[in-house]
């Protein structure tokens, strides 16, 4: 999933000021199970403006809604007449999903309530750590499944480095060291002469390097 | 489909189901937790005629099926009934009376609580109704049968007081089929007839001694004997034959009328015992000798009179129709023991003989026979019968049971249309608890009922049992676990995050390997945990339901028009107070509103925020003491929520401090000490803001 977390109310009621009406914009899928997007935190946040603006004596309607996925235009779309009537939108859902309404409502402002963190795993309710780096050439099946472009700090793909000690990793002693974590792996497969392969310099244009990535399917599209 | 689908796809929780009159127990347990005790006799009345009688001797089936039983031991419902239907706001119930009268006139034959029940729900319906009873007094075996001790006869007498009121005539000292027959009464324009004549004749011991020595006398005119004003003598030493409630309510008054030495003789052993637990429990209390796997074989007498009791010791062989063992003689194992009087309670048959011309009874037990449980149509068109006419000897709640079926068959018939055929579902079974759940379910002990000393008890006729304290009522309430109140699973706003899965505390929740999540609802004891942290809304729970929480706050909010800084407090309705500290609290404290959950962990950051959006100027929360907290591993999750609102609070230029999170004390609802440093706390800050 793609993680995302809720910037700073301070920033949020700053962005959104003097918009009148406001629209809230859930995300019901990586942004609800994230706890930054879904319905929950439209009712949270929405709440936590509203109350701000009476406070500090601002006029202003903020309303809520929300949609299974701002990044497809088909739900996007079923919620054109609520966001022609506001001033403004502002989204919790990921970068994409602010784009798309940016894209499908030409002239609205349209803001991020969210900041897009990374490709994750859940290790329990409330923690998430990230795995992919999206760098468009998996070579998990090198490394034990364990991959260095997301976890490694320097993306080493020789690993490790000098800095790796006791199994961690010198940037801090909070994060492990994914190399010996993939050495520990490969041991226990009894693969470890995987290693003696040299990595090559990798090619990073399918990672973006290479300009704004784009994907079709010919035998898909229309 | 099985028993379990049907209970699910019903969902009716289990003690509802179990009940033959279909009251619903779950709803009047949870309006006692909730203090209401008015609305809790209300939704008792609706369905009982007679609650406060059921509260005192119902043999109860709802809590044989309750859930909690599984775990520790079933909510005490018989008593919590009789604890809602006792109270000073019984005499205010008003039925909701039928708009106008139909012009039918029903006879009812027989004033037991077959006959009152029907009565009741025909008089509700329309009907004009008129009671028929043989026996100078109302009531049938309430009043004639039933002990003081167990049911005292002005509780009866108010009761049927209830229903006269509703315009039910009555005729005492008529025996229909005497001198008015059957028929006689269609003449005298009565379109239809309900025959609740009850079972009031013993039957016989048939054993040498019976009919000619003096001191053998039937349960049946025994216990009308001691439900009179003069009592009847009785023996030092007694003998009851027979293992009922019946046997145990003669041995119990026999004690209280002097009797020395009480001796109950029963066939079986203990397990086969048809008398209800308690009441074996109680008599056993009280002194009456238990003499089991024992069948008399003679009464032996002397210058007429009862002198001794010869018995034979049984075994238990192989079981008989009833599914019980039967009992096998032992050879030689005869043995004689010494008494002067012996009272005959192996069961009782209807007293049928007079009707039986006009309508078909059974030809060993007299029974009146009708075509089916619930048209109750007799031989005779418009003569309708139900209750232990029909069924032999049974419990109260089943003749009221019948009576109210008959109430439904008798209106069809008078409206001209076909009797409603309703499958009957047959006795219920409660599914069976994981022992996952079990084992993670918080127990609490049942409330231990207040009843005289044995020693104060055998004096007199007075009351055993005392009424439940609203403290101990509430308290037992409040070990509901909510069936089917839980949480409901809105399978299309799903998004299969897995929160659910994994915050209940019970593990409740599973997923397919699609994401497709289900809820048993039966299983869910309603904590609230998942549907609070479902981050698209998709569960709501019915126990608190949350947009009805958050209305009662803005409702609140509007109309409260205090100079004081207004605060919104949440009481866990687990804490240990009564109405009388939410009453002072509300006096000392006018500008709270007061807000009642079951569980803090039903308050969300969005409510709370809610509050500050309705015009609060601060947020209370009360937690219960852990030790009556259903769910306490929850209370570190709820903290941190607050935690979480504090900061938010803070960032949002409101004081974080507004919001103020505690345990109440052991005793009573707030800690005055926190409140008054929260109402500094916003004046210093100014209460304007929120303005």
């Amino acid at each position: 999933m793609i993680t995302l977390e809720q910037k700073k109310f301070q920033e949020i009621e700053k962005m959104t000021k003097g918009y009148n009406p406001l629209l809230v914009l859930g995300c019901e899928t990586c942004a609800a199970m994230s706890f930054a997007g879904g319905q929950r935190q439209v009712a949270e946040l929405a709440s936590a403006i509203r109350v701000a603006r009476k406070t500090t004596e601002q006029k202003g309607e903020v309303l809520e809604d929300a949609v299974a996925r701002q990044c497809e235009p088909e739900f996007v779309d079923l919620i054109a007449d609520k966001v022609g009537g506001c001033d403004a939108v502002l989204s919790i859902a990921c970068g994409a999903g602010v784009q798309l309404l940016a894209e499908r409502f030409q002239d609205k402002v349209i803001l991020p309530g969210c900041n897009t963190t990374f490709l994750g795993v859940t290790e329990e309710l409330g923690v998430w750590s990230e795995r992919c780096a999206g760098c468009g050439n998996c070579i998990l099946d090198k490394t034990a499944g364990l991959c260095p472009i997301a976890r490694c700090s320097k993306q080493l793909l020789n690993g490790p480095c000098g800095g790796s000690m006791n199994g961690k990793c010198e940037i801090s002693k909070e994060v492990d060291c994914v190399w010996q974590l993939i050495i520990d792996r490969l041991t226990r497969l009894n693969r470890l002469e995987m290693l003696e392969e040299i990595f090559p310099v990798k090619d990073w244009s399918p990672a973006g390097h290479g300009g704004p990535r784009k994907m079709v399917r010919e035998d898909l599209k229309s | 489909m099985t028993r379990n689908d049907l209970i699910t796809e019903i969902e009716h929780p289990p003690c509802k189901l179990a009940c033959p009159i279909l009251t619903d127990v779950r709803e009047y347990v949870q309006l006692i937790a909730e203090r209401r005790y008015e609305e809790a006799f209300a939704t008792i009345r609706k369905q009982s005629p007679l609650p406060r009688v059921c509260g005192r001797i119902c043999t109860h089936p709802c809590e044989t099926a309750c859930k909690r039983g599984q775990v520790d031991e079933p909510i005490a419902i018989a008593a919590l009934k009789r604890f809602a239907s006792d109270g000073l706001w019984r005499d205010q119930y008003e039925a909701a009376l039928p708009g106008k009268s139909t012009g039918h006139k029903v006879a009812v034959v027989g004033s037991g609580p077959a006959g009152l029940a029907a009565a009741h729900d025909l008089a509700l319906l329309g009907h004009g109704v008129t009671i028929f009873e043989a026996l100078p007094v109302l009531g049938g075996m309430l009043r004639v049968g039933v002990p003081e001790y167990r049911l005292p006869k002005n509780v009866v007498d108010e009761e049927i007081q209830a229903i006269l009121d509703l315009g039910v005539e009555v005729k005492t000292g008529v025996r229909i089929g005497e001198e008015i027959k059957l028929t006689d009464l269609f003449e005298q324009g009565y379109k239809a007839v309900f025959m609740g004549i009850g079972a009031h004749r013993d039957r016989k011991l048939h054993i040498a001694g019976e009919d000619k020595l003096e001191g053998v006398v039937s349960a049946v005119s025994f216990l009308r004997g001691v439900n009179q004003a003069e009592k009847p003598r009785v023996g030092v030493k007694v003998a009851v034959i027979g293992g009922g409630n019946t046997a145990i309510d003669s041995a119990r008054s026999a004690l209280r009328l002097g009797a020395e030495g009480v001796h109950i003789v029963y066939r079986r052993s203990r397990e086969e015992m048809p008398a209800a637990k308690e009441e074996i429990e109680e008599a056993a209390h009280e002194g009456v000798q238990m003499s089991y796997l024992t069948s008399p074989l003679e009464i032996l007498g002397r210058d007429g009179k009862v002198s001794a009791l010869k018995c034979i010791k049984n075994e238990l062989g192989e079981p008989d129709d009833s599914g019980r063992r039967s009992p096998k003689p032992v050879p030689g194992s005869e043995f004689t023991f010494d008494v002067d009087m012996v009272i005959a309670a192996i069961g009782q048959a209807p007293d049928s003989s007079l009707v039986a011309e006009e309508i078909e009874v059974t030809e060993k037990r007299k029974r009146i026979i009708v075509d089916g449980p619930y048209t109750l149509v007799t031989t005779q068109p418009g003569v309708f019968a139900g209750g232990d006419a029909v069924t032999g000897p049974a419990t109260v709640v089943e003749a009221i049971s019948a009576g109210k079926r008959a109430a439904i068959s008798i209106d069809s018939y008078l409206r001209g249309e076909s009797p409603a055929t309703v499958e009957s579902a047959g006795p219920t079974e409660t599914e069976r608890l994981s022992s996952v759940i079990i084992e993670k379910t918080t127990k609490f002990e049942r409330c231990v009922k207040t009843s005289l000393p044995a020693d104060n008890r055998v004096k007199g006729f007075d009351e055993v049992e005392a009424v439940l304290s609203e403290d101990v009522a509430v308290k037992e309430a409040l070990r509901c676990l909510h069936c089917f109140l839980g949480a409901r699973l809105d399978k299309e706003k799903c998004i299969s995050c897995l929160t659910c899965v994994r915050v209940c505390p019970l593990s409740i929740p599973t997923t397919s390997k699609m994401g497709e999540i289900t809820i048993d609802p039966i299983a869910c004891q309603a904590c609230g945990m998942c549907a609070l942290e479902c981050p698209v809304r998709a569960i709501d729970i019915s126990l608190d339901h949350r947009g009805e929480m958050s209305q009662e706050i803005e409702k609140g909010m509007a109309e409260s028009h205090q100079p004081d800084p207004v605060i919104v407090g949440f009481f866990d309705l687990h804490g240990n107070f009564g109405s009388s500290d939410v009453e002072s609290l509300k006096q000392d404290y006018p500008n709270i509103l007061p807000v009642m959950v079951f569980g803090l962990r039903k308050i969300d950051t969005s409510d709370i925020l809610k509050a500050f959006e309705s015009g609060a100027d601060g947020v209370f929360l009360a937690g219960c003491p852990p030790d009556t907290d259903p769910f306490a591993e929850t209370a570190d999750r709820v903290k941190r929520r607050m935690t979480h609102a504090r900061t938010l609070l803070d960032a949002m230029g409101i004081d974080g401090a507004r919001l103020e999170v505690c345990d109440m004390p052991e005793q009573g609802i707030v800690d005055k000490e926190l409140i008054d440093g929260l109402i500094q706390r916003i004046k210093e800050a100014g209460q304007a803001r929120s303005e």
